[in-house]
């Protein structure tokens, strides 16, 4: 990308700071993600959610929905912490604060395609994680959640133009990243690290965001880059993706980020595969129905007493 | 009261309470390590009524999920039980049309890819085999999916599909290629018109012209000496047939097919079928809505994906 070019796009993605949509939680939440796991202060994580009451009332919703695997309902975010666990609840407030930043502005379009892809990469990375016992399963849920969060930016930034991109790199089926480059001669991986950066994200989230479509520029440290871009290109070929078919065949096997990923997390090379894609088409109802969740207005139930 | 309405929704009921019974998880499991076909979460309500109809021919040999799972594990009873419940799973499995995620994959990235390739080395003709056709839905779909390709990607191309089942009486219904509702019930209308004769009552029969595209053979998979002649295939289909196998000749067959298929030529499976820890020569290739084997070519480098 050009000198010039970036600095147009970084002064378009500074713009975005000041959207009214911006939810007020939305710093000190930032600033609770960046401090240590064990540090963290449950009555701050309820304080936050409890800030807002239609976030509030949103958090809930996600919470009890059937992507989190839940029995019971929970009625209260001191519940919802309690058995969802700190970071899980973050994640969700994060959902819920992203939501409302992306709705407010003029152009946002249908973001609910964004959601799915990102609720859904989310999602399966955790999963992923988890079989091939990668350390912090958590933290991939995090990367995953953001991976795209360029796109968000690109339709915020440049709302006419990227409708543009969108539409186009679904009626030729080819992978959005392709027709980024061709149309606006950046990615959303640019866009997003830039917000990522202003956010003062983690490193290892940021450097997610900016090199999930290229792998091979990924510090050796950081296995989350090669395991969100597998995640990714899982969601993309099982119905989870941009809201169009890519029509290629991908040898996951054969791709760098497969070999890279297995040098940190040697169980991946005894994973079946085929039985995880076979897993994965139990995600996309799920996911559908936690990002009806997200969507949702939330007139009656906000209404409804909440206790905290 | 009809109690026929009363059943419907109390059955699915059981039926979405024991797919949290664990001994159905075992199942899942067990049917998976032996036939290699996986019921993903969505899809265990199946294999949970083909077991529940299983319990209720079994004579009284088992009448819980439990019992069900000592019969199918015990050393007298485990083969003729696991051929009872694949039968029980892949019943009414056949039709025309029946994985369009498969026809989508082989017009948009498969064929166009191998005609491509194929062309550069003046090689102008394609072999699809369709390995244990059954009663002949399979290679049928394929002839017309490649007789519409004759129109597009495959104009100057010649094409001819082997169709091969083990028994005769299959072979001889899927020759005649008369189909009721139930076969047809996926096949887009525009096919019926065009490929297909009224037959008695509203069954169809398909037309000569399809027919001549495919050549059926009996041949027997475990026969080493016939499959060797099989040779240069570009498109093999073997779906829901290698759950009948046990692993050695799952690998036996598997290793033919590979060495069947010219390079970069795809073996296709059945949609819940998998070749894990039965070949690892084949590469996996994700497709959207659907997995193939490919057979790697000596150019093939390595992929980067955007």
């Amino acid at each position: 990308m050009s000198v010039g070019l970036r600095d147009g796009l970084k002064k378009r993605v500074e713009r975005l700071r000041t959207l009214p949509s911006s939810p007020a939680v939305l710093q000190p939440l930032l600033e609770l993600l960046r401090s240590p796991s064990e540090q963290i202060d449950l009555k701050k994580v309820v304080q936050l959610v409890s800030y807002d009451k239609s976030i509030t009332a949103q958090c809930l919703r996600i919470a009890n929905s059937s992507l989190y695997g839940r029995a019971r309902p929970t009625e209260s975010i001191q519940a919802a912490v309690l058995s969802l666990g700190i970071q899980r609840v973050e994640d969700i407030l994060l959902t819920c604060c992203l939501q409302r930043f992306s709705s407010g502005a003029p152009g946002a379009g249908d973001s609910t395609v964004f959601w799915r892809h990102s609720l859904g990469c989310a999602a399966v990375c955790r999963e992923l994680a988890e079989r091939i016992q990668y350390t912090d399963p958590d933290r991939a849920y995090l990367a995953a959640l953001l991976h795209d969060l360029g796109i968000l930016v690109n339709s915020l930034a440049y709302p006419e133009e990227y409708a543009l991109v969108l539409a186009k790199a679904a009626e030729m089926g080819v992978p959005l990243v392709e027709q980024e480059m061709h149309e606006l001669g950046f990615t959303h991986s640019e866009s997003g690290s830039i917000l990522g950066a202003m956010w003062q994200l983690p490193q290892a989230v940021n450097e997610v965001i900016a090199l999930h479509h290229d792998v091979s520029n990924a510090p050796e440290d950081n296995p989350l880059v090669a395991l969100v871009h597998i995640g990714d290109m899982l969601c993309r070929l099982r119905g989870l993706g941009y809201g169009y078919e890519e029509w290629r065949g991908v040898d996951l096997g054969a791709d760098p980020a497969w070999s890279d990923l297995a040098r940190h997390c040697p169980q991946l090379c005894k994973m079946d595969l085929a039985r995880f894609t076979m897993d994965l088409d139990a995600f996309v109802p799920r996911v559908q129905a936690l990002v009806e969740s997200v969507f949702s207005p939330n007139v009656k139930r906000q209404e409804a007493p909440i206790s905290h | 009261m009809p109690i026929e309405i009363l059943k419907g929704p109390a059955v699915e009921a059981s039926e979405k309470e024991d797919s949290r019974d664990p001994v159905y998880l075992k199942i899942r499991d067990l049917v998976y390590q032996s036939c290699g076909i996986y019921h993903s979460e969505e899809k265990l309500y199946l294999l949970i009524s083909a077991c529940k109809r299983c319990i209720a021919q079994s004579n009284g040999r088992a009448s819980t999920g439990r019992e069900y799972l000592a019969l199918l594990t015990s050393p007298t009873r485990r083969e003729v039980e696991m051929r009872e419940l694949m039968n029980q799973i892949t019943i009414g499995e056949t039709c025309l049309f029946r994985s369009q995620a498969q026809l989508n994959a082989l017009h948009n990235v498969i064929l166009p890819e191998l005609t491509a390739e194929r062309s550069k080395i003046g090689l102008k003709k394609l072999r699809v085999w369709s390995a244990g056709c059954s009663t002949g839905e399979e290679p049928y779909t394929l002839a017309m999916f490649l007789l519409e390709e004759k129109e597009k990607l495959l104009r100057d191309w010649a094409f001819d599909i082997q169709a091969t089942d083990l028994n005769d009486n299959s072979i001889e219904t899927a020759r005649a290629g008369v189909y009721g509702d139930y076969a047809l019930r996926n096949t887009p209308e525009v096919f019926k018109r065009k490929y297909f004769l009224p037959a008695e009552g509203t069954r169809l029969q398909v037309r000569s012209e399809v027919k001549a595209c495919i050549t059926f053979t009996r041949l027997n998979l475990n026969d080493d000496s016939r499959l060797v002649f099989m040779k240069g295939m570009d498109l093999i289909f073997c779906c829901n047939v290698l759950i009948y196998f046990d692993l050695n000749s799952k690998r036996r067959v598997v290793q033919h097919f590979f060495s069947n298929l010219m390079p970069n030529g795809c073996f296709f499976l059945g949609q819940a079928e998998s070749l894990f820890q039965v070949n690892d020569q084949f590469r996996l290739i994700h497709l959207p809505g659907t997995t193939v084997y490919r057979k790697s070519g000596p150019e093939t480098a390595k992929a980067r994906t955007p």
